[in-house]
């Protein structure tokens, strides 16, 4: 009969950050590897054109890592990252008019440009992405953490100082505009 | 399109952008940038915090009231005793300067204030926390 192994105990977000503050690199290497992909996957959405996402999800990183200690535990550890991300976002877009490279619709609209790209994607999809890119920034932000993230009102709220209550009318704007958008 | 439809289209969006991404390469340029500049250490952040530049703030006007005060007492051949400077720099105040300070310093930070994002910009700011800053600003 086989011995079972012993399951090595997966260190939670909050011990990583306690590491990272601790000063261990590795700590934040891991939550890096944990949380990429998610923060991609919300930047991509939010409207980050694909030649940029690299960039911005690595500064979010340093964004959220240097500004740690700000963190208690108000939400999950990616909740707040991803509005971190949000942020990190709104401050490319704006860099990005100041420079006057696209006007801010395309900038947030200019992720899928290629047509083979954009048949890939789907119409539906790429209509949604031109949708999203319609809505404020709050209504965006929140539709995407509940649609897509599967976040409780309560949650998204924290992250984004704002109530409950708030939360659900933007998501409800949101979806509204975005059935609009798609029909 | 239903609101469930919204939704399962919503999860889909950006999955292959995520997935194009290097996970690897992006955890050795995050470490590498961290360690171009370390991150601030909690006493600095702790002074750059609004409300503990206002006490730095009050208690430098204070000394430099205070200072101004005694010279003038010296040149007059009126030195006075330690603590009398401060309070020849408090009796200079007005009555609202006076009640400020007081509330400066009764509450010096604010607890219960949610917690933003560490890069919150005035654009994240609602209009009683603007009309706040605009009021220590105006001193």
């Amino acid at each position: 009969m086989p011995h079972a192994e012993p399951v090595a105990a997966v260190p939670t977000d909050a011990a990583l950050i306690a590491a990272w503050q601790g000063g261990d690199e590795q700590a934040a290497a891991e939550l890096v590897r944990r949380h990429a992909r998610a923060l991609a996957r919300f930047l991509a959405s939010a409207g980050a054109p694909d030649a940029d996402l690299d960039d911005l999800v690595q500064e979010t990183f340093i964004r959220a890592f240097r500004g740690v200690d700000r963190f208690r535990g108000q939400c999950r550890f990616r909740t707040w990252l991803l509005t971190i991300g949000g942020n990190v976002l709104k401050d490319a877009v704006r860099r990005a008019r100041r420079a006057k490279v696209v006007p801010l619709a395309e900038e947030l609209r200019a992720t899928d440009g290629d047509p083979h790209e954009r048949a890939v994607a789907g119409e539906a999809e790429w209509r949604l992405r031109e949708g999203l890119g319609g809505l404020t920034r709050m209504q965006r932000e929140v539709f995407l953490l509940r649609a897509q993230q599967g976040l409780e009102y309560a949650e998204i709220a924290a992250a984004l100082g704002t109530s409950p209550g708030a939360a659900r009318v933007h998501y409800h704007h949101a979806v509204k505009r975005l059935k609009e958008h798609l029909a | 399109m239903n609101e469930q439809e919204l939704e399962q289209l919503a999860q889909r969006l950006g999955a292959r952008a995520a997935e194009r991404l290097d996970v690897a390469r992006t955890v050795q340029a995050v470490v590498a940038r961290l360690r171009e500049a370390p991150r601030v250490s909690v006493v600095t952040r702790l002074w750059l915090q609004p409300a503990w530049l206002k006490v730095a703030a009050t208690v430098a006007l204070l000394l430099g009231t205070g200072a101004v005060t005694r010279g003038l007492w010296r040149s007059q051949g009126l030195a006075p005793a330690g603590g009398e400077a401060t309070a020849a720099g408090l009796n200079d105040l007005s009555t609202d300067q006076l009640q400020q300070l007081l509330e400066i310093v009764e509450h010096p930070t604010d607890e219960a204030a949610p917690v933003y994002p560490a890069d919150a910009s005035l654009d994240d700011l609602t209009a009683p926390q603007l009309r706040e800053l605009l009021r220590s600003l105006e001193g």
